[in-house]
């Protein structure tokens, strides 16, 4: 059977990973020296696309922005799912009181704007790469708790679960061993969606000052730098926001395919 | 005696995978005037399929791919959709297994019977409603008032097996198909619909074709027995030969189950 | 006697709202006793909604009793047992769709430690081998087998913790006739060999005749009838059990 926006998705994914991780062979230039002799230089053959007001090679920045920002979406977005499975078939499996307080802390959560929670957070805790990371997953984890808690709910009515309670299997091993795996499909697609959110999330938080700081690059800060040259520096805009669109399209490439894969 | 219904190497094939896989294999049988014939078999031998192709209501991916089926001397295999859809309900009329899922749940057991006299017989909306509730009084049904203003969900499986019914019997069908009509009641009840069904052909006149894998039913209702096994008709006999004498190997294997499962 | 059920009741309390408000009781057992002995299949009739299958949950602890005791070799049961076993009605649903019958079929032993962990693959196989089945199941996944396989699969596991005592919970009614045919000879054969104790709840008079030593009739959560299997079939007394036989005679 061919699936062709998984494979599609894994590619695009996988080559930008693979660059990413080999951001110190693959980048012409150190991204954070400074060249003096070559500021705004539109893109040429020395500098594939362009540098920025600070003569920096922006291919090289780019790339290694690249692992900032993949790192950044991984990890929050492992925070998150983590977070919200636990949670999840916690709340579901147990019902009552417990899903009761769970799915009331999901809903208090959600009453907060977001973005706007993280930015409250980020200013109170300073900007770096570690608190982004912690600080996005810890505020998106409710969609996937309640995604969770839904398919436990309809999983444990499920008879095979009662036969593993029969034949004297444990509520953690019946939660890790039996309900998760089955859960787990919607889980993913959701996840792989969330990468390409948290992503965004990055680079709206660097845009506003409160993401990854300079001269570390990633994408969004790369953004922002863009935005006092937009006029006379398209490069600094089209690339870093290109980066970011390719790979939110090739997240959502690899969800639409798991979704596809998974539900038949 | 006339034939009502004579079908002659009737084939059906599903698409699966670019190609074509027979399921209904070379099936003929015919059904005399005012006769029960049981088609008997397990699951996935083909019955309902069978049943289905008579009046060419089929899922998308099922074929006919040879065969006829003349209803009064006319082939229904080859008939446009129009011509068909007057056939339907009118002269050959179903009921199945679950009579709750096929009611819709939204409306009154009243409107939906209302509604399907209104569409077959040119009736005001109030002779419509009070022959329904004849229709009710004939299906034996003693507060046919009550039946009318509830919803499927508020009455029992065998309740409801009798409102399908008597939308079944609105416009005095030739032909009655019942798919495993008893399949998901209790015994009790089962016993009851089936003296119902008798009853009522006695006083109607309508052949009946019934569908079941329960040979103890067929033992009770059948004129003859029609044996199906993978898609073909491997006996065909009356109630007598077919449990006294049977022939095929299958049809041994169904009477040796039946000794043991069904036979009180 | 292996089990006795006393006086066991189970009410079932229907909410609503969202304050979970008590918007009336359900009455799924009232007041059912009865006691099975060692080696005997007892055959437990009744309609949908007469509480078989909740008596059943409630004998292996699987859902708690209102009220009453499940007392099993002179113990009362608190817990699920690894000697008091369960096969569901539907195999369609009782195995994990994820796991392979390997890993399906080791879970109770490794649970329980019936065997040490090297030799778990070897006693799966054995267990599969008692059920008719071979070792070209252990590496494939449920939904490539038929209801019949299935529930094979599922007495396998059910036999794994080696119990003495095993409910059979309308085992047969969704598989095929002929099937099911097979599967009674199978549990007749397994009752044999392993020397055990059988419930058997059916809706299906003609099967529970065919298995059954001892008959309990049910219907709205109470007993209407007890009694050897000719007492019930060939002299019945409740109106109920009569109303029964006749209408699956008729």
């Amino acid at each position: 059977m061919q699936n062709k926006s998984l494979n599609i998705g894994i590619l695009i994914i996988g080559f930008l990973t693979i660059i990413a991780i080999l951001a110190p062979l693959v980048s012409p230039f150190d991204p954070s020296v400074i060249d003096q002799d070559s500021l705004l230089m539109p893109p040429s053959l020395k500098h594939f696309l362009g540098t920025d007001t600070l003569g920096r090679d922006l291919f090289s920045r780019i790339v290694f922005g690249a692992r900032i920002s993949l790192g950044i979406g991984l990890v929050a977005v492992g925070i998150a799912t983590l977070v919200g499975l636990i949670l999840g078939a916690a709340a579901g499996f147990y019902g009552g009181r417990i899903d009761g307080l769970i799915m009331r802390f999901v809903d208090i959560m959600l009453c907060f704007p977001t973005f706007y929670l993280i930015l409250a957070v980020a200013a109170i805790l300073g900007p770096s790469i570690f608190n982004i990371m912690i600080i996005v997953g810890l505020t998106s984890w409710m969609g996937v708790a309640r995604l969770v808690r839904g398919e436990i709910l309809s999983l444990k009515e499920r008879e095979f679960i009662q036969a593993e309670k029969s034949i004297g299997a444990s509520n953690l091993r019946i939660i890790i061993r039996h309900l998760i795996p089955n859960a787990i499909g919607p889980v993913l697609v959701s996840a792989t969606l969330g990468i390409g959110g948290a992503i965004l999330l990055e680079s709206g938080l660097s845009f506003l000052g409160l993401g990854v700081q300079p001269p570390t690059p990633s994408w969004g800060n790369i953004l922002i730098e863009s935005k006092s040259t937009l006029g006379v520096a398209w490069w600094i805009t089209v690339f870093p926001g290109l980066a970011i669109l390719t790979t939110i399209l090739g997240f959502n490439l690899i969800a639409e395919g798991l979704k596809k894969k998974l539900g038949g | 005696m006339e034939n009502l219904l004579e079908v002659k190497n009737l084939k059906v094939e599903f698409f699966s995978n670019k190609s074509l896989v027979p399921v209904i294999d070379g099936a003929t049988f015919f059904i005399k005037k005012d006769e029960i014939l049981v088609l008997a078999g397990e699951s996935g031998s083909g019955k309902t399929l069978t049943a289905l192709s008579i009046t060419k209501i089929l899922p998308n991916s099922a074929i006919i791919t040879a065969g006829s089926a003349k209803f009064m001397g006319v082939d229904l295999l080859t008939m446009d959709e129009k011509a068909l859809t007057d056939i339907r309900g009118r002269e050959i009329a179903y009921i199945f297994q679950e009579p709750t899922s096929y009611l819709n749940p939204v409306f009154t057991v009243g409107i939906q019977i209302t509604e399907v006299i209104m569409l077959h017989q040119n009736k005001n909306k109030l002779d419509a409603f009070n022959e329904a509730k004849e229709l009710l009084s004939l299906v034996k049904i003693k507060d046919p008032q009550r039946v009318l203003s509830s919803y499927p969900h508020q009455l029992s499986g065998g309740m409801n097996q009798r409102v399908f019914l008597a939308m079944a019997l609105a416009c005095k069908p030739k032909l009655l198909i019942a798919d495993e009509p008893t399949t998901a009641l209790d015994v009790t009840i089962e016993a009851q619909i089936l003296q119902l069904l008798l009853d009522l052909k006695k006083t109607m006149g309508f052949s009946l074709l019934f569908i079941t894998h329960n040979l103890s039913i067929a033992k009770k209702i059948a004129d003859r027995i029609c044996v199906m096994c993978k898609g073909k008709i491997v006996e065909e006999g009356s109630v007598d030969k077919i449990f006294d004498a049977p022939e095929h190997f299958h049809t041994r294997e169904l009477i040796n189950a039946y000794e043991k499962i069904g036979k009180l | 006697m292996i089990l006795e059920i006393k006086n066991l009741t189970k009410t079932f309390v229907i909410e609503r709202g969202v304050f979970k408000a008590e918007a009336g009781l359900v009455k799924a057992l009232d007041g059912v006793s009865f006691s099975v002995n060692e080696f005997d299949t007892l055959g437990i009739v009744g309609e949908s909604g007469s509480g078989k299958t909740t008596l059943a949950k409630i004998i292996i602890n699987l859902i708690p009793a209102t009220s009453g005791e499940v007392v099993f070799d002179n113990e009362l049961i608190k817990n699920i047992r690894k000697d008091v076993q369960i096969v569901f009605q539907n195999p369609y649903n009782s195995l994990n769709p994820k796991m392979r019958i390997a890993e399906i079929l080791s879970e109770p032993l490794l649970i329980h430690h019936i065997v040490p962990r090297p030799f778990v693959k070897e006693r799966a196989l054995e267990l599969l081998r008692l059920v008719g089945l071979d070792e070209n199941v252990l590496g494939r996944y449920p939904i490539e087998f038929s209801g019949g396989q299935r529930q094979r699969i599922c007495i396998a596991r059910a036999l794994a913790s080696q119990p003495k005592f095993i409910i059979l919970d309308e085992p047969i009614s969704s598989l095929d006739v002929t099937i099911q045919a097979q599967m009674l000879d199978l549990f007749l054969e397994l009752k044999q060999r392993l020397r055990l104790t059988y419930i058997f709840v059916s809706h299906n008079l003609a099967v529970v005749r065919h298995i059954a030593d001892s008959v309990l009739v049910m219907e709205n959560g109470k007993v209407v009838e007890t009694g050897s299997r000719e007492e019930i079939f060939y002299s019945p007394k409740h109106p109920y059990t009569k109303a029964l036989l006749d209408a699956a005679r008729s």
